[in-house]
């Protein structure tokens, strides 16, 4: 019979079908297992992210003090307002009320809660918190207030190239705002509302409120009172000289620390030009620590340490103190004439010494001790010195300066940097040099900030002072103060002679080059002076880029210098020696 | 005096009703948030559903109390009302489009679905022909009217669109099929190309092929094509051993589309955890087992279709719906039966596990219990023994 069969296949199939089944109960166990226990952490945190939404609450940004306790920058208690356009019962009242306290157009408001496009509209940021309490008094859904800040610097365009400037949202962004940004950020904390999918509040449950931790105070070495005197002095010489910018930093040669900085034209930090970019550029640039000049005559104090440095050190090649220089205005130099800015007549710059060298500022006098040293010995102060990279101070986009590799240098060439010629440094660079040739010998990393403190005073971390590295002999040091202090008496830095305290200092004018050539009637004028020689408290280098009129650095730097000691003096009541 | 016995496995109709119940509470669950917003009532969901249950209890007192027998017979105009039905969902007016798909009638106080109802009248359809001569099923001849038959409700269920219960009639008939006896031989011939046909399927309907490559890689597009997958693993995952308890699921907050319908499973997953979800799937595991044993201990061919037709349609069912929610296979929209929120479905179910328990109440001389001692029994003498084809 064809078409008949045994019960047993039937009661096999049974039974491959119910062993089917069972597999496939086990297997959606198993996965089961996988998806809520296996990967449950990975799931659920995914989850978690989707369930809430986050107001922030910010942390409030740390101070930045000078040295002696001013507030430079700080932040002021102010508010976001938010609309949360799911949670809006009545749009009109909301958007009326909002526009009447806060002067948004309030029709413009109803329309975006009503289009629900976002979830959630910025209405105003850095509100007063007088404003929130008018606020809070209506109690109205769907509008929710934070922590916002808004930075404000007290002295509005005081130090402005230094401090740099925040975001709207107060992220540093330029300067040491920038810099210490981590120290001064804080770490922002969070509202997480509980919220379904479209963003509604749930209302039964409670948010959760992750404080914000602040930021913490930078205290800096920049002397409040100091800093106001360079600014006004630079303010005068801008005035008088109108010149494309003037800029003075003050050391202490001591230690290193920048006591002002200053670059002018500057720009008030409580309205930072946000919007031209281009001019916000050149008015934020610390042009002292970012940028390279040809440093000219002030560079001769570098030649100057290294002849009596290795003259005391009885280096033959080095010319003695004594010695008497050839009084011709010319050196023949590798094929090339090397000539002094003065004329030599009338029994100019005639059988010059060493120190009167250093007075009337003579060219051909340090090419002989540049060539006379060799580059060897001329480039190990050079670079002991620090030219041709960077100094290391606490600041973003420190230039290096410009350095002949030792290898590639000329004779021509050496010649040149005898005098500053040839060489490319920053301000700061040349500053931190020449404290170190009249300290005593030591060079220090100039530093901008001295501590890190919390918001209620205490101090949390000292920056380390850097530390001393030894770059030629006290006696060495001692000798060129000296004579620097004849400069200021007898010399060239007369104007920048104070009865009764011992100034010490050089001029420099350097020629400025426009697309690789010299640019005839452009040039920067500088002066490095300092007190009280003997034993130097204060070291200042101006310089007064493109001034109209005063050719020389002795008439346009040296009187800025002159009136910023003065002031210095008599804000510090130092006393006469 | 016959001693006062309850006749019949009553584990069916415990189960079913439990698990209906469990079904309103998962309901609630998962809609009150939403049905608050919608219909400014958190019961919105469970009240209906509630109803469901009500009339589904109804239903499945009548037929527990129907003899079964009493269809046989009656299979034809049961298949050709189910078509009916189906053709209905195509007519204006009586057909209610939801997102593109004719899938329900409207009759006024109350929307069906017809698909759910037209899957058991086909098992009533395929039982009575197989019982009225259990040798069709051993000549291919013999099996061409079920698989015609099938393939009709297939592609009227298809049009509508549904895939999804199209496949599960696929399905329910192939395993009518085997378990009728069907020769292998036989079975193959028609599962091969029901096989070859998939590929088919899914390309000539572009959304299921960006549904297969969502499947295969959610993460790619979480807000778009992988976002029904991942909130479901979403839910899950959040569920761990223990589950965030009863009612407190974070995901019913909008974050799961379908979470009081086809994914419920994925809530209770998140409420209950891990144990939770064990102990649902014993449940309907114990449900599946107990509808095979009735199968297993009916006395006639009639009974043993039938039983096999409800048992196995049911876990299709669920297995389908816990393999979509676990992202074992393409998302497909399934309800989960007795659970998932749907009035019709509960409804059918109650009422086709009322048969189940009715049959396995008149069982006497079971055919398949054991191993006839003597030589085997041929199926059409044994079928001679039965009487109920009045």
């Amino acid at each position: 019979m064809k078409n008949t069969y045994s019960l047993t296949v039937l009661r096999k199939r049974l039974f491959a079908y119910f062993c089917l089944l069972a597999v496939l109960i086990l297997v959606i166990i198993i996965r089961l297992f996988f998806v809520e226990v296996v990967n449950s952490n990975t799931l659920q945190q995914k989850a978690i992210d989707q369930w809430t939404r986050e107001l922030p609450v910010k942390a409030k940004r740390g101070n930045i003090l000078s040295s002696d306790g001013k507030i430079l920058a700080t932040s002021a208690d102010s508010f976001a307002v938010f609309v949360r356009t799911r949670s809006v019962k009545d749009s009109q009242k909301v958007s009326q009320i909002l526009g009447e306290l806060f002067g948004v157009d309030s029709q413009s408001l109803q329309q975006k809660i009503d289009k629900k496009a976002t979830s959630e509209i910025t209405v105003k940021r850095q509100v007063t918190k007088n404003e929130i309490i008018k606020l809070t008094d209506y109690n109205l859904d769907g509008v929710y207030y934070s922590v916002d800040n808004k930075r404000v610097y007290p002295y509005d365009e005081m130090l402005c190239s230094v401090l740099g400037y925040t975001t709207v949202d107060g992220l540093g962004q330029g300067g040491l705002e920038k810099y210490y940004n981590k120290y001064l950020a804080g770490i922002d904390g969070e509202i997480l509302y509980e919220a379904d999918l479209l963003g509604s509040d749930l209302s039964s449950k409670t948010p959760t409120f992750i404080p914000s931790v602040n930021g913490l105070d930078v205290v800096l070495t920049i002397d409040y009172e100091i800093q106001l005197i360079v600014e006004s002095a630079l303010n005068k010489v801008m005035h008088e000289y109108t010149p494309k910018g003037a800029a003075a930093v003050v050391l202490n040669p001591q230690n290193g620390q920048i006591l002002a900085m200053a670059n002018l034209p500057s720009y008030d930090l409580n309205n930072v030009p946000r919007d031209d970019i281009e001019s916000l550029n050149s008015l934020s640039r610390n042009g002292l620590v970012v940028d390279s000049y040809e440093p000219g005559s002030t560079f001769k104090m570098v030649t100057a340490l290294a002849n009596i440095e290795e003259s005391l050190n009885g280096n033959l090649n080095a010319k003695p103190l004594n010695y008497v220089y050839n009084s011709s205005r010319y050196r023949q130099v590798a094929g090339g004439k090397i000539k002094c800015w003065s004329d030599h007549k009338n029994g100019k710059h005639q059988n010059q010494t060493l120190q009167e060298a250093l007075n009337n500022s003579c060219n051909p006098c340090f090419t002989d001790i540049a060539l006379s040293l060799g580059t060897e010995t001329f480039y190990k102060y050079i670079k002991s010195l620090n030219f041709g990279k960077v100094t290391g101070v606490d600041f973003l986009g420190e230039a290096s300066g410009m350095l002949i590799p030792e290898t590639a240098v000329k004779e021509g060439d050496l010649a040149r940097i005898g005098f500053g010629q040839s060489v490319a440094v920053t301000p700061l660079q040349l500053a931190a040099a020449a404290s170190a040739c009249i300290n005593g010998g030591l060079y220090y990393t100039p530093k901008l900030v001295k501590e890190i403190k919390t918001s209620d005073g205490k101090v949390v971390e000292i920056m380390k002072p850097s530390t001393a590295k030894r770059v030629a002999s006290k006696k060495a040091s001692q000798i060129l103060a000296e004579y620097l202090e004849n400069v200021v008496t007898n010399g060239s830095g007369k104007q920048c002679y104070i009865e009764g305290y011992k100034v010490g200092g050089k001029t420099g004018t350097a020629q400025k080059f426009v697309d690789g050539k010299i640019a005839q009637g452009k040039y920067v004028m500088s002066f490095v002076g300092f007190f009280p020689s003997n034993a130097p408290k204060y070291l200042c280098l101006v310089t007064v880029d493109e001034p109209i009129g005063g050719n020389y650095g002795s008439t346009v730097a040296a009187p800025v210098v002159y009136d910023i000691f003065t002031n210095v003096i008599s804000a510090k009541s130092i006393a006469k020696q | 005096m016959k001693k006062f016995k309850l006749s019949g496995d009553i584990f069916i109709p415990i189960t079913v009703v439990g698990l209906a119940i469990f079904g309103i509470v998962a309901v609630y669950s998962a809609s009150n948030y939403v049905a608050e917003i919608d219909y400014n009532n958190k019961f919105y969901y469970a009240i209906k559903q509630s109803m469901g249950l009500f009339v589904g209890l109804a239903i499945m007192l009548f037929t527990a109390n129907i003899d079964y027998r009493k269809f046989f017979g009656k299979g034809i105009y049961l298949y050709f009302g189910g078509i009916i039905l189906l053709i209905l969902c195509f007519i204006p007016f009586i057909s209610v489009e939801v997102y593109g798909a004719k899938r329900w009638i409207n009759l006024g106080f109350f929307t069906i679905q017809p698909s759910e109802i037209a899957k058991f009248c086909y098992i009533f359809f395929v039982a009575e022909y197989f019982a009225t001569d259990p040798s069709r099923a051993r000549s291919f001849k013999g099996v061409i009217i079920p698989i015609l038959t099938g393939v009709l409700v297939c592609l009227l269920i298809v049009t509508e669109p549904n895939m999804s219960i199209t496949v599960c009639v696929g399905l329910l008939m192939l395993s009518m099929l085997f378990l009728a006896g069907m020769r292998v031989k036989h079975f193959l011939m028609i599962l091969l190309p029901a096989i070859a046909l998939i590929p088919v399927l899914i390309v000539i309907e572009p959304y299921r092929l960006k549904r297969l490559s969502a499947f295969l890689n959610p993460w790619e597009n979480p807000k778009g094509e992988g976002y029904q997958l991942l909130q479901s693993l979403y839910g899950l995952g959040s569920g761990g051993l223990f589950g965030v308890g009863l009612f407190n699921s974070r995901q019913k907050y909008r974050f799961l589309p379908f979470s009081e319908s086809d994914f419920i499973l994925s809530v209770i997953g998140e409420e209950t955890g891990f144990f939770g979800t064990l102990l649902l799937f014993l449940a309907m595991g114990f449900l599946i087992y107990r509808g095979i044993r009735t199968a297993k201990g009916c006395d006639n061919f009639y009974g043993y279709l039938l039983s096999m037709g409800i048992t196995t349609i049911y876990a299709i069912q669920v297995l389908i719906n816990a393999l979509v929610v676990t992202g074992s296979i393409p998302p497909t929209g399934l309800p989960l039966p007795l659970i998932s929120a749907g009035n019709t479905s509960i409804m059918v179910f109650m009422g086709a596990f009322g048969t189940l328990y009715n049959i396995s109440k008149n069982q006497e001389e079971p055919i398949l219990h054991n191993k006839p001692k003597n030589k085997p029994k041929k199926i059409n003498k044994i079928f001679k023994k039965f009487a109920y084809n009045n």
